[in-house]
C-alpha cells in the first residue's frame, strides 16, 4: 500500500516536471511546444556528456538548464517569432524541430541506447517500505520546480508581466509591457525546465535520441486539462497520473501506458475547462 | 421580381464545362503516364512508385481535412494502418481467397469508420479549439501501436505480420492499379473541393463560429468528412497490406502520420495534386538516398521542412505555380484569369418557417440571467414578443444588449432562465439548433467569410434548408424574397462574384442581413443591423424591415442605438440598463419618459442642454 502511494506520487512528481515547461509556453505564447520531447532529449543528454566527461553527476541538472536555455533561445529567434500569428504552423515547425534535434543527437551521440549515472542511489526505507531514494528526490525536484516558477510569476517583474501577457495581451502590451521580450524569456526558461526534466527522468530508465517522444502525448494532455495554472498542473498529474499507476499495476502496464492520453480526452470532451475551476 | 432572374443561366453551366475540359485532359495524361510507367522504368522505382502511390493517396486525405477543412490531423496514419492490418489479419488467419480479400477491405473500412466516428465526436463539439484535435489525432496511432503490441503473436505484436497469401499480382500491375487509382481519387477530390460542399468546408475553416449561427452543423460535417477520409486512407493502407506482404505497427504509428503532414505541408497544403506530388518525389528520393545517408536525409527533411514553414507556408508547389503562371501570362500577355461561376437567383418555395401556426409567443424570455464569475451581465430580464412586432431594444453601452442577443441564439450562453421560441425552449442547444427553432440573428461587428464570394455566402445560408452538392455547383440559388430584396435594392446582386473582403463597409452589412433572412426565421435578432451606414441606406433597410414584419408576420428584435430610427420603425421598445429591463412599452411610452432621457444623458442633475 505504502509503495503504491509512493508510487503515484512520485509518478505524479515526474509528470508535473515534465509538463510545467510545456505550460508556461502554452500560456505565455499561446503555442504547442512540439519540440518539447527534443528539450527533453537534450537534458538526458547533457547528462550523458557529464557521465562521460567523468564530472559530478550533480553537475547534470545545471549543464541541462544551460543548454535547455541556450537552445530556447536560438529557436525563439529562428523559428517561433515568426510563427506568432500562426499556432498550427508553430505546433509543425517545432515537430521539425524536434526531428532535427533528435537526427543531430542521432549523429553525433549514435542511436544505441546509453546510460547515465544517478547522484543518488541506494533505497531508504519509508513505513517500513523499501524505496527508492532517488525516486524521493524526485519529489523534492518537482516541488523545487514548482516553487521556482511560482516564486518567479508573483515576485518578479517578469513574472507579473507574463501574468499580464497570459490575461490580456493587447492591453498588457498597450501597458507598454514589451510583450516580445516577455515572449522570448518565457520560451527560454521553458525549454530550460523541459531540458532540466530530461535530465531528472535519465537516471530512472536510459538515454536514446527519441527518448523525449513517449513523453510528448502525456505531458500534452496534462497542460490541455490544467488550463494554464500550476494548482490544476499538480491536480491533473497527480490525478491522472495516479490513474495511470493504479491501471498499471492492476491490470496492464501496456493500458496503463494509455491512461492518461484516455482520460484527459474524455475529460476535454465533458468538461472543456478540465481541472481548472473556471 | 421576376426580372431577378435574368442572370444569364448558360454562364455557370459553361463555367462548369470550362472545368470539366481541363480536369478530364489532365486526368487522362496522367493514366496514360501509369498505364506506360512499367515500360520505361527500372524495377527498383516502379517498385517504390507503387507504395508512394499509396502513401500519397494517404496524404490527400490528410490534404482535404487540414488544408481545406482546417482539421490539422495525425490520425491518418492511423487509418492506414487499420486497413493494412485488416488485411494482414484476415489473410494469415483466413487465408486468402476472393471472399476473404471482401471480407477484410469491408472489416478496414468499418473499423476505420467507427474509430473516426469517435475521435471526431471527442474532437468536435461546441466551443472546441483546433489546437484541440491536433492532439487527439496526434494520440489515435499512439493507441493503435500499444493496441498492436499488446495483441501478441495474433498481431504479431513489435515484428508484425509477414507471408500471408495476398493478390496474385504482378509489380506492374500493382503499378498500373494503384496508379489509376490515385489519378481517379485525385481528380475526384479536384471535384469535391471545388464543389459548393468544398465551399463549406472552407467557410468552416475561416469563421466557425458564423457558421454555426447559419445553421449549419459544423462539428458533425467535419465529423462526416473525418470518417469518409479515413475511410478512404484504410482502403489505401488494404492495399498496401495487399502488395507488401508485411504489416508492422510503423505503418499505423505516429512518426507516418506526422511525416504524411510534412509531405503535405512540403508539397502545398490545400491545392490537392501539391500534397500527391511531395510524397511521390519525397518517397522515391528518400528510398535511393536513406540507404546511404539515412540520419543525414532525416536531418535535410527536418530541416526544408521547418524552413517551409516558416517561410514558404504554401508549401513548394504553389510557389513554383505562380512562377510558371507569370512566366504564361508574360509569354502570352494574357492574365489566366479564373472563371467564376454566378448562379442564377431563382425564388425559393414559401412556407418554410418554423412556428407557422403556432399560438405560442414567438419569444417567451423569462427570468434570464448572464453573469461572468460575480459580474452579472443579465439579471431577471423577462419579456414575451409576438410575430408582426418589431421590438426596439436600447441602453446605453455595456447595458447587455448584445450579451442578450446572445443569450437568445445559443443555448450555452445564459447562467439561469428559459427562452423559448413558439413554446419550445431553446436548453442548451448550441446555435445551429436553434437556428432550426426559426431564431436568425446578425452580428454587430460584421462577421463574414474573407475569401467567399457574395454568392457563395449566401449559398452558405440556405445549406440548412438546401442542402448542397457534393462534386459540382448549383446552377441557381433559390432566396426568399425578403432576400433578394435586400440584394436588389443594395446593388448586391450584380457584386455576386466579388469575394466579401472586396466589398464596401455598407454592402457587407447588407450582405450580413441578406444571409440572416436567407435563413427564413420567424425571429429575426438584428444587432444594429444600420451602424456606419449612410442615411440613405437606413432608411431603406428600415422600410424593408417594417414591410417584412408586417407583410410576413416575422417577430424582430433590433438593437439601435439611434433613437430616431428606433422610433420611426418599432412597434414596441424595451430599455435595458445595467442588465435589467427598465422599460417596456409602446414607443410614444418609452420617447416620453424622463427616466430614458436621464439614462441617456447620465444623469438628472447634468441635464443641461435645451
Amino acid at each position: 500500500m505504502t509503495a503504491l502511494v509512493l508510487d503515484i506520487v512520485t509518478t505524479a512528481a515526474i509528470l508535473f516536471a515534465v509538463a510545467s515547461g510545456l505550460l508556461i509556453i502554452l500560456g505565455v505564447l499561446k503555442i504547442v511546444n512540439f519540440a518539447h520531447g527534443g528539450f527533453l532529449t537534450i537534458g538526458g543528454y547533457s547528462g550523458l556528456v557529464v557521465t562521460q566527461l567523468g564530472l559530478n553527476a550533480w553537475l547534470a541538472y545545471p549543464a541541462a538548464v544551460v543548454a535547455g536555455i541556450v537552445m530556447g533561445a536560438v529557436v525563439e529567434r529562428f523559428v517561433i517569432r515568426p510563427l506568432y500569428d500562426r499556432p498550427l504552423d508553430a505546433i509543425l515547425a517545432t515537430w521539425g524541430l524536434g526531428i532535427i534535434i533528435g537526427q543531430l543527437i542521432t549523429i553525433v551521440f549514435g542511436r544505441e541506447i546509453q546510460f547515465v549515472q544517478t547522484p543518488i542511489t541506494g533505497a531508504t526505507s519509508v513505513f517500513g517500505e523499501t524505496y527508492s531514494l532517488y525516486r524521493l528526490f524526485l519529489i523534492l525536484a518537482a516541488a523545487a520546480v514548482a516553487g521556482g516558477i511560482a516564486a518567479l510569476l508573483n515576485a518578479t517583474r517578469l513574472g507579473l508581466e507574463a501574468r499580464a501577457v497570459i490575461m490580456n495581451e493587447p492591453l498588457a502590451r498597450g501597458l507598454g509591457i514589451n510583450s516580445g521580450h516577455v515572449r522570448f524569456v518565457t520560451f527560454c526558461i521553458g525549454a530550460g525546465l523541459a531540458s532540466l526534466a530530461g535530465a531528472l527522468i535519465t537516471p530512472l530508465s536510459s538515454v536514446d535520441p527519441n527518448m523525449g517522444v513517449p513523453w510528448l502525448v502525456n505531458a500534452f494532455m496534462l497542460v490541455l486539462v490544467s488550463s494554464v495554472s500550476l494548482a490544476s498542473l499538480a491536480t491533473a498529474a497527480l490525478t491522472l497520473g495516479g490513474a495511470q499507476v493504479l491501471v498499471s499495476t492492476f491490470i496492464s502496464p501496456v493500458i496503463g501506458g494509455l491512461t492518461i492520453v484516455v482520460l484527459a480526452a474524455l475529460l476535454l470532451r465533458i468538461r472543456p475547462a478540465g481541472f481548472s475551476r473556471g | 421580381m421576376a426580372d431577378l432572374t435574368t442572370t444569364p443561366a448558360t454562364l455557370p453551366r459553361r463555367a462548369f464545362s470550362g472545368r470539366l475540359v481541363p480536369a478530364g485532359s489532365i486526368a487522362g495524361l496522367c493514366i496514360v503516364a501509369v498505364v506506360a510507367g512499367p515500360y520505361f522504368l527500372d524495377s527498383y522505382t516502379v517498385n517504390i512508385l507503387v507504395r508512394s502511390f499509396l502513401y500519397a493517396a494517404t496524404a490527400l486525405t490528410v490534404d482535404i481535412l487540414w488544408g481545406y477543412a482546417g482539421i490539422l490531423t495525425f490520425g491518418q496514419a492511423a487509418f492506414f494502418g487499420i486497413g493494412a492490418y485488416a488485411a494482414g489479419i484476415t489473410f494469415t488467419y483466413m487465408d486468402f481467397s476472393p471472399q476473404t480479400a471482401v471480407l477484410a477491405l469491408l472489416a478496414g473500412l468499418a473499423v476505420s469508420a467507427v474509430v473516426a466516428c469517435i475521435t471526431g465526436w471527442i474532437s468536435f463539439f461546441h466551443g472546441a479549439s483546433p489546437l484541440y484535435v491536433a492532439i487527439v489525432t496526434l494520440a489515435l496511432p499512439i493507441i493503435l501501436v500499444q493496441v498492436l503490441y499488446s495483441g501478441g503473436t495474433f498481431t504479431g505484436s513489435s515484428s508484425g505480420l509477414v507471408g500471408y497469401n495476398t493478390f496474385d499480382l504482378s509489380v506492374e500491375a500493382w503499378f498500373t492499379i494503384c496508379g489509376i487509382g490515385l489519378v481517379v481519387l485525385t481528380t475526384a477530390a479536384w471535384f469535391f473541393v471545388n464543389s459548393d460542399f468544398g465551399r463549406l468546408l472552407i467557410a468552416i475553416r475561416e469563421n466557425e463560429q458564423r457558421c454555426t449561427y447559419l445553421g449549419i452543423n459544423a462539428p458533425r460535417v467535419k465529423i462526416l468528412l473525418m470518417v469518409v477520409m479515413a475511410m478512404i486512407a484504410s482502403v489505401a493502407g488494404y492495399a498496401y497490406a495487399g502488395y507488401t506482404v508485411v504489416v508492422a505497427p510503423e505503418i499505423g504509428s505516429f512518426v507516418f502520420g506526422t511525416e504524411l503532414v510534412m509531405w503535405v505541408a512540403l508539397g502545398g497544403r490545400g491545392t490537392l495534386i501539391g500534397p500527391v506530388l511531395g510524397t511521390i518525389a519525397i518517397d522515391v528520393i528518400s528510398a535511393y538516398l536513406s540507404g546511404n545517408l539515412p540520419y543525414v536525409w532525416k536531418l535535410i527533411i527536418g530541416s526544408i521542412f521547418v524552413l517551409v514553414i516558416v517561410a514558404l507556408p504554401q508549401g513548394i508547389v504553389p510557389v513554383l505555380k505562380t512562377g510558371l503562371r507569370r512566366l504564361w501570362s508574360a509569354a502570352t500577355r494574357r492574365d489566366a484569369a479564373p472563371c467564376v461561376a454566378v448562379p442564377a437567383l431563382i425564388e425559393a418555395p414559401e412556407g418554410r418557417r418554423a412556428g407557422t401556426g403556432s399560438d405560442a409567443p414567438a419569444l417567451n424570455v423569462a427570468d434570464l440571467a448572464c453573469s461572468y464569475g460575480s459580474l452579472k451581465v443579465l439579471e431577471g430580464v423577462a419579456f414575451k414578443a409576438l410575430g408582426s412586432e418589431l421590438l426596439g431594444i436600447i441602453g446605453p453601452n455595456g447595458a447587455g444588449k448584445t450579451t442578450l442577443m446572445r443569450c437568445l441564439s445559443d443555448g450555452y450562453e445564459r447562467t439561469g432562465g428559459t427562452v423559448a421560441v413558439f413554446g419550445h425552449a431553446i436548453a442548451r442547444t448550441p446555435p445551429q439548433g436553434v437556428v432550426g427553432l426559426g431564431i436568425g440573428r446578425s452580428f454587430q461587428t460584421t462577421s463574414l467569410f474573407e475569401t467567399l464570394t457574395v454568392a457563395e455566402s449566401l449559398r452558405l445560408a440556405r445549406y440548412r434548408l438546401d442542402g448542397t452538392r457534393m462534386l459540382s455547383h448549383a446552377p441557381t440559388l433559390a432566396l426568399p424574397d425578403s432576400a433578394r430584396r435586400v440584394i436588389t435594392a443594395t446593388g448586391l446582386d450584380r457584386q455576386l462574384a466579388i469575394e466579401c473582403r472586396h466589398l464596401s463597409h455598407g454592402m457587407k452589412r447588407a450582405l450580413e442581413l441578406a444571409m440572416v433572412l436567407a435563413l427564413e426565421p420567424s425571429v429575426l435578432l438584428l444587432d444594429e443591423p444600420t451602424a456606419g451606414l449612410t442615411k440613405p441606406e437606413r432608411t431603406l433597410i428600415g422600410s424593408i424591415l417594417v414591410d417584412l414584419v408586417q407583410r410576413e408576420g416575422l417577430c424582430t428584435l433590433i438593437i439601435e442605438h439611434d433613437l430616431d430610427f428606433v422610433r420611426e420603425i418599432s412597434t414596441r421598445i424595451i430599455v435595458l440598463h445595467q442588465g435589467k429591463v427598465l422599460l417596456d412599452g409602446s414607443v410614444a411610452e418609452v420617447v416620453g419618459s424622463e427616466l430614458v432621457r436621464t439614462i441617456y444623458a447620465g444623469g438628472a442633475h447634468q441635464e443641461l442642454a435645451p
